[in-house]
């Protein structure tokens, strides 16, 4: 009876306004109403969500069926990336502190005391 | 039969620790294998919601029957998460939802042998989180770093989950532990009770063809015997640290190996439920799965049918 089978949808939930949404599993459902019902039923019983997608499965079309399409990784990339840069020897010489932009990040979002 | 050549890349890839995703070429064993395994793993936790599904209505205190409640739709959940996994890989079959329901009906997939029996009091109710979940746990655990990817990642929610299941169990069986003599009379029965079918839970000392394979394709990691000495190990000072006895003389660890003795099983009994379905509360259970499946079945379809109606609609 695979004519009767309900369409599958993709799920995908977002945990805060700040987060991506991210893919979770995949349900069945007649419509997208009833899928957006079943995938909080399915994957949001415990966990907040601020938003869930569902997503009509034959319509993500995706790059592992060709490879091609994915990042080359493992030339060296290293000058994309701040591991790239050894600043903080030099910064010493000069008798300065090296920075990271997570202490940047951490200044500039620590809550007025 | 499967292009010999890909065949050996598929298990070039898998003993590099590659992990493998629904939508690459992997050999049809592999395919059946998995089907086999997810497809008993998600019935098996659908018909795990019935015997504490009797639960609900009779559990003693509200918080209870909540959290019993929570729990039997934590299974049902793990279930269609677990189908879903088994109809993507039954796609070349053609074999979707309702074709894998059929089958539980038709008797043509098993369920773990623990849902076949009674839960006659509010003890096996909490035993059944203590020792049945306890033990599945120890199985997903293991399945958490399967070669399959789909449901190695599914099981991490899952598992998260039965961390819940785990607790609450507990919480049921201390509270009998820690009451009247009665209440810990009743625990007992319950011990005894699901002793034996949690030795036989983790199947046959030799392992089948069949879970060897799965061994070799890295879809499980340890062996029967295994994950049953693991159980063991765990459970049996919980037990006895109860103040409560098991009921099996054998059971003995050898102080050097570490390993535990223990009475096998009936293995032809229940072998003979798992295969026949001629457990004690079987039948009543699959009775419960042909009602939800078959005579609503109309429900679905009609549900189906308005749908497609109105995304034909103009506009829609």
């Amino acid at each position: 009876m695979t004519s009767s089978e309900y369409p599958v949808y993709e799920v995908f939930g977002q945990k805060d306004r700040l987060s991506f949404h991210t893919h979770v599993g995949s349900i069945r459902a007649p419509n997208p109403e009833m899928a957006l019902q079943m995938a909080r039923e399915a994957f949001f019983r415990r966990e907040a969500v601020v938003d869930i997608w569902v997503v009509p499965q034959d319509a993500i079309y995706s790059a592992a069926r060709d490879p091609a399409y994915l990042p080359a990784i493992g030339d060296d990339k290293k000058y994309r990336l701040p591991s790239g840069y050894d600043n903080a020897p030099h910064w010493k010489r000069f008798k300065a502190k090296a920075m990271t932009i997570e202490e940047v990040a951490e200044e500039m979002t620590a809550k007025r005391r | 039969m499967d292009d010999p050549i890909r065949t050996r890349e598929f298990l070039e890839r898998l003993e590099r620790g590659d992990k493998i995703e629904a939508t690459d070429w992997m050999p049809s064993e592999y395919r059946d294998l998995l089907i086999k395994q997810i497809h008993m793993h998600g019935i098996s936790e659908i018909m795990g919601a019935y015997p504490e599904k009797e639960w609900v209505p009779k559990a003693p205190t509200i918080r209870r029957k909540l959290a019993l409640n929570a729990k039997v739709q934590d299974e049902i959940g793990h279930g269609q998460m677990l189908l879903r996994l088994a109809e993507d890989l039954s796609r070349p079959y053609g074999r979707g939802r309702e074709a894998l329901m059929d089958d539980v009906i038709a008797g043509r997939v098993k369920f773990h042998n623990v849902f076949h029996m009674a839960a006659p009091t509010w003890a096996d109710a909490g035993v059944i989180g203590f020792l049945v979940d306890g033990g599945a746990i120890i199985t997903q655990a293991m399945l958490l770093d399967s070669s399959y990817a789909p449901y190695a990642r599914m099981l991490k929610r899952i598992v998260a989950e039965e961390s819940f299941h785990m607790q609450h169990g507990e919480s049921v069986v201390l509270a009998l532990a820690e009451g009247t003599e009665a209440q810990r009379s009743m625990l007992q029965e319950a011990i005894n009770r699901w002793w034996e079918p949690m030795m036989f839970f983790f199947g046959p000392r030799e392992m089948g063809r069949g879970s060897q394979r799965m061994m070799e394709y890295k879809i499980r990691t340890l062996t029967n015997e295994e994950l049953r000495q693991k159980f063991i190990n765990r459970y049996v000072p919980r037990v006895r640290a109860l103040g409560l006895t098991l009921p099996d003389p054998k059971l003995k660890q050898d102080p050097a190996t570490g390993l535990w003795e223990y009475t096998d099983p009936d293995w032809d009994w229940f072998n003979r439920m798992v295969r026949d379905n001629s457990g004690p509360m079987s039948q009543a259970r699959i009775a419960l799965r042909r009602f939800a499946h078959e005579e609503q079945r109309w429900v679905r379809e009609a549900v189906r049918r308005a749908s497609d109606e109105l995304a034909r609609l103009p506009g829609a």
